[in-house]
């Protein structure tokens, strides 16, 4: 045993369990070979670390902050990053601008902690300028910034990791039934053997005295946006954490959690939050798509 | 002889393609072609039903599907 | 995806919205899986549509088909169509026009019909109703290819079809390129009312001369075979696919395909006028029992920012000496998410048969084989037509379609005698085609 990850041996799966994007992380291996089941579950790790350590806004030196410190220069980025802005980029003409990934910068405007701490009108106006996408500009080589603007990937990054994960082990075990569960997004390589569901459980983080809900799944992905605690409450009115690019301010009436089965945990995930992002028609918006979907307000 | 020299130039021409192997692209560049109106057989049921129509008042028939049999239109 | 959920999945998965379908490949594109194909796993996709054809003054058709399609999992696909057409109206009988009436025996011998003067003989009794069936079975075989095997029936008061195919396609360089091989075999029989006439033997036509009703009879059996007659076909189809850039495809094929047997129409006449133009006996016409055709046909898709361009070429050559260029086009401009518009315009053109003439002078020795079929003979066409579609919220799409065709033989080099100089022996044939169609 390390302490990156743990193994965990049930009667007919191995589970392998470690930390990563702030939520914790599991593996559901069908095996019973220990070999295989480190072998998954520290590809598992490693991949999720790659990613987080690529894109995440903390770090000194990663590639975000060569982008946010560049000044308005070219930043050269890699062929994954060239398609996640791509990704990006249809994501935001298929909302109509609403999903965007500079929008990031308002956090510092806005801190959902429950509390009734709603930001003054300027404080919320001065950030405005640093948002846009359309404001972007990108090549399969190279991004050009404006200084002040960031890039946010959160939105999309826990998702994207557990579909690089699930195609990371599906190509180390292409018949091996396995479940990469990042806090609830989740992916499944293939159907088990036994052509059973797998069972997963799911804590609901707003209601600690309830008890878990358990998912059967047998194949694709699942992934829920939804505003947990992340809100502000004031003026007996709730402020949902999604918030509208070209206002600066939360979207109206949006549902508190939605949840979406689609072949792929990122495209269930922006499935979520697209349907957020319409507000009060996130219910006609996931009818006219044809998708599984729970709609919670 | 020109008859000849026309069905072996347009042989050539259609197989001049096979020999590009660099032309293509990387299985993340196909959003455009994955669009259901870019399939071959997108119109199936209209290019079915103009075959017919010129197969029974012309000469020629095929090219996109196989020429022979059909019906007694011709 | 086999979730307990609050909603159930309608069966109308098929057209799912385009935010869904657009993302499903931007994923694609991201995760660099290769691209999805659209067709959900057990779901019956049909399309279903109604043509009118009508030429003035001749052929009227009415035809229907229904199309179903099923992808049972892993890409094995199975489909089937069914198609129900019925034609009724005048066509050419190959007869030339004449400065006065002229009296005209049916092809089954059972009757008359006269034609008004200066007016190219139409044969009006043609009218049948045909049935047809296919079926399609496509799956993967081993190592990156896949097979396709189909039948395929149609049947007719006088005719009937039988067509078995298969074919092989293999993917390479990463799914840009795909050869194919693909062979048919087609099996005819003939067998029209009246017997199918004798070549070259003379149109028996009652103006009283005979005793009685035996004796026309028994002139008209003369001029008949007594059995059925048939005709197989053999196909054979090669075929490349490749993509060339994001936005483009193309496709090249070459078809050779031989026939064997009955190829005459027995409906059709030629003339034999003398030398003022005037015809004096109609006899049936006679093609080769054999025939050889090759075909090359390219095609390109190109992806617009809002729509498709769909152009294509194909020359066709053939031992009868037939040649013919056909430039086929269609633009699909995407006027919202939902509706499009697509114009269409097409080319054709085909020189004359070797044994194609448009009358038989009288005293000039018979040829081995003619025909004056003017379908066999010089032409042009065009066809100009629009298509609208429209996606309703349910996910299924209606799309209407109007064509105008219009074919216009021409003189292949042969002078007209006498009176035929001042008749217009090659009229144009105009048609209007209308189509209403649904997909769900």
């Amino acid at each position: 045993m390390n302490d990156a990850f743990t193994i965990e041996y049930k009667n007919d799966h191995i589970i392998g369990r470690f930390a990563a994007m702030a939520s914790p992380c599991e593996l559901l291996i069908e095996t019973q070979d220990r070999l295989l089941a480190n072998h998954l579950t520290s590809l598992a790790y490693k991949e999720s670390q790659r990613i987080e350590q690529k894109f995440s806004r903390y770090l000194p030196n990663n590639l975000m902050a060569n982008i946010h410190h560049s000044m308005g220069k070219a930043v050269a980025i890699d062929d994954e990053t060239f398609r996640l802005l791509e990704f990006a980029n249809i994501c935001f003409e298929l909302s109509d601008g609403m999903f965007d990934i500079t929008s990031g910068v308002l956090r510092k405007a806005w801190k959902f902690d429950g509390s009734d701490n709603v930001p003054t009108p300027n404080a919320v106006k001065v950030l405005m300028p640093h948002i846009g996408w359309q404001k972007v500009k990108y090549t399969q080589s190279s991004i050009t910034l404006a200084k002040g603007m960031e890039l946010d990937f959160g939105g999309i990054g826990k998702e994207y990791a557990v579909d690089c994960v699930a195609k990371l082990c599906a190509e180390s075990a292409p018949t091996t039934s396995i479940v990469v569960n990042f806090g609830g997004d989740i992916q499944v390589t293939r159907p088990r053997h036994n052509k059973q569901p797998w069972h997963i459980g799911i804590e609901n983080p707003e209601d600690d005295n309830s008890t878990t809900k358990v998912l059967k799944i047998i194949s694709g992905g699942l992934a829920t946006s939804g505003d947990a605690r992340r809100y502000l409450l004031n003026g007996g009115k709730r402020y949902s954490h999604i918030l509208n690019p070209e206002t600066g301010y939360p979207i109206e009436n949006a549902a508190r959690s939605v949840t979406i089965a689609a072949p792929h945990c990122i495209q269930a995930g922006l499935l979520a939050t697209l349907a957020l992002l319409k507000g009060v028609k996130a219910e006609a918006f996931l009818d006219d798509q044809a998708v599984k979907f729970w709609c919670y307000r | 002889m020109f008859k000849k020299a026309r069905v072996i130039l347009a042989f050539l021409i259609s197989t001049q393609l096979v020999g590009c192997a660099n032309l293509g692209v990387q299985p993340w560049e196909r959003d455009l072609l994955a669009k259901e109106e870019m399939a071959l057989d997108s119109e199936g049921i209209d290019l079915g039903l103009d075959d017919h129509i010129y197969f029974s008042k012309e000469a020629t028939s095929g090219g996109r599907a196989f020429a022979g049999g059909g019906c007694g239109c011709n | 995806m086999q979730l307990i959920s609050k909603n159930s999945l309608t069966n109308k998965m098929r057209k799912t919205a385009n935010v869904n379908a657009a993302l499903a490949a931007a994923t694609c594109a991201l995760l660099g899986t290769s691209a999805v194909v659209q067709a959900d796993e057990g779901v019956w996709e049909m399309d279903a549509a109604l043509l009118y054809y009508g030429e003035t003054e001749r052929v009227t058709a009415v035809e229907g088909v229904f199309s179903a399609k099923k992808n049972f999992g892993d890409e094995h696909v199975f489909s089937t169509k069914i198609t129900a057409d019925s034609l009724t109206g005048a066509s050419a009988s190959g007869a030339v026009a004449q400065p006065n009436a002229q009296t005209y025996t049916r092809p089954s011998g059972k009757g008359q019909y006269v034609v008004a003067a200066g007016e190219v003989p139409l044969d009006d009794t043609f009218h049948d109703t045909r049935l047809q069936l296919e079926a399609q079975w496509t799956q993967p075989l081993w190592n990156d290819m896949r097979g396709s095997t189909g039948v395929h029936l149609s049947k007719e008061y006088d005719y009937l079809s039988i067509a078995v195919n298969g074919s092989l396609a293999k993917d390479f360089n990463q799914k840009n390129t795909t050869v194919s091989a693909g062979l048919s075999l087609a099996y005819d029989t003939i067998d029209p009312e009246g017997g199918r006439p004798v070549a070259f033997s003379e149109m028996v036509i009652d103006e009283g001369q005979f005793a009685n009703e035996e004796a026309y009879q028994a002139a008209f059996d003369a001029t008949r075979q007594k059995d059925t007659d048939d005709k197989t076909t053999v196909d054979l189809m090669f075929g490349v696919t490749q993509i060339i850039n994001r936005r483009m495809l193309m496709q090249f094929n070459y078809g050779l395909s031989m026939s064997d047997g009955y190829h005459t129409d027995p409906f059709k006449v030629l003339s034999v006028v003398n030398d003022q133009g005037l015809t004096q006996s109609l006899v049936h016409e006679d093609r080769p029992t054999q025939r050889t055709r090759h075909n090359f046909y390219w095609q390109t898709k190109y992806a617009l920012d809002s729509g498709v361009a769909d152009i294509s070429y194909r020359y066709a050559t053939d031992d009868w000496d037939i040649n013919s260029h056909t430039i086929d086009s269609r633009f699909r401009f995407n006027l919202s998410d939902n509706t499009y518009i697509q114009p269409h315009f097409r080319y054709y053109q085909q020189s004359a048969a070797e044994f194609y003439q448009p009358f038989l002078l009288e005293g000039s020795s018979l040829p081995t084989f003619a025909s004056a079929d003017y379908r066999l003979g010089e032409m042009t066409a065009y066809t100009i037509g629009l298509k609208y579609g429209m996606t309703m919220p349910s996910g299924n799409e209606w799309a209407f379609r109007v064509e105008y065709y219009q074919q216009d033989p021409k003189n292949a080099g042969f002078d007209a005698p006498g009176v035929l100089q001042q008749l217009d022996l090659y009229p144009s044939v105009k048609a209007m085609i209308a189509q209403v169609s649904y997909s769900f």
